[in-house]
């Protein structure tokens, strides 16, 4: 991973971000944020929802209608970014332990986000009674703490030595 | 009025120092304003796009605004509370930085623009709250809400390359070692 993170430094387009990284990389780094609070608002309000807070005029399935697009769309183009940080800083971001512990929850809560709506659509009715059992509130806030989760690794990208001998960082 | 003596007995308190000297502290701090602000953005965005006539227009105004605004403002109290402890641990620098004040004018213009929408069309809501089409005002408030929040999150972005930590703690490895910690083979 090191060797292939060197290699990809030393790439055109890398090498591009590199030489602009002054206006690239905060560039990049805005819109995936803003990505970021697309995929947090659409979240929150689905999980609020199944949790009967918020949007009770609306079925469950009126309401993930509403927000599973906006949801599925900014984790596109959080992929996007996140892509371009990569190409742009491939050692700080392939060689850090909070990298790939990101990339694991992002997996989760992608999978989760999918296909809760996907089972949405194939059986409408009975989600809309099982969104009232606990056992579905609590995934709604273990997913919700899921997507923190995921916005800290993100944040501690920059930080890796704090996770001491496990950052491969610190092996170099 | 010269603030530096305030701004100097700032980072002096001990909870600017226990941030500034700990390891996990300030990423914590970071990381709990990002959420923070990701919940302000995300949430403000849902009703500005309600107001431009682009989703959730089947709702009334009014319903939105009661399911959303109140966590913007937890949200925001977040990222008030972290935003002023990661201030107070280099609280001269962080004054004088250029993206910094930046910020905090695209902070005071969100203010007023809020205040505009209350003053105007929030005063005739009752008539427009069910429908698709939003009076002009709520729709140039709507549309510098999203302009003037995007500035705010690209300012702050720009402080963290511009304004360095003062005593940027340990580069090297720390004294942790997981490994020994959880038992687990090296």
């Amino acid at each position: 991973m090191k060797q292939f993170a060197h290699w990809l430094a030393s790439t055109a387009p890398s090498v591009f971000i590199q030489e602009h990284n002054a206006w690239a990389v905060p560039a990049i780094q805005t819109v995936h944020i803003v990505g970021i609070a697309l995929v947090m608002g659409s979240v929150l309000m689905i999980d609020l929802r199944i949790l009967g807070l918020a949007w009770t005029d609306h079925t469950l399935r009126q309401t993930t209608s509403r927000f599973g697009p906006w949801l599925t769309g900014s984790l596109w183009l959080l992929l996007a970014t996140g892509l371009l940080m990569v190409v742009g800083e491939p050692v700080r971001e392939l060689v850090s332990f909070s990298f790939w512990l990101k990339m694991a929850l992002v997996a989760l809560g992608a999978a989760v986000a999918v296909s809760f709506q996907r089972a949405l659509r194939r059986q409408e009715q009975s989600w809309e009674r099982k969104a009232a059992q606990p056992s579905i509130k609590l995934l709604a806030v273990l997913t919700f703490f899921v997507w923190i989760g995921i916005i800290f690794l993100g944040r501690l990208i920059a930080y890796d030595h704090v996770w001491g001998s496990w950052s491969p960082a610190q092996r170099l | 009025m010269d603030p530096t003596p305030v701004l100097e007995w700032l980072q002096r308190t001990s909870v600017a120092v226990q941030i500034r000297d700990g390891l996990y502290l300030f990423p914590v701090l970071e990381s709990i304003h990002v959420v923070g602000l990701a919940l302000v953005f995300g949430t403000i965005a849902i009703l500005d796009l309600r107001l431009l006539g682009v989703a959730s227009t089947e709702r009334p105004v009014s319903r939105l605004m009661a399911d959303l605004l109140k966590w913007t403002w937890a949200a925001f109290a977040l990222t008030a509370v972290t935003g002023g402890l990661m201030f107070s641990t280099n609280a001269v620098v962080y004054f004088h930085n250029t993206f910094f004040r930046i910020k905090m004018v695209l902070l005071a213009l969100a203010a007023v623009n809020m205040l505009v929408f209350e003053l105007t069309a929030r005063k005739t809501m009752a008539q427009w709250d069910a429908s698709t089409t939003t009076p002009r005002v709520a729709k140039i408030v709507a549309t510098l809400s999203l302009v003037i929040w995007v500035g705010v999150i690209a300012a702050g972005r720009v402080i963290g390359f511009t304004a360095t930590r003062s005593s940027a703690p340990v580069e090297t490895a720390p004294d942790v070692n997981f490994e020994d910690l959880l038992g687990l083979p090296k």
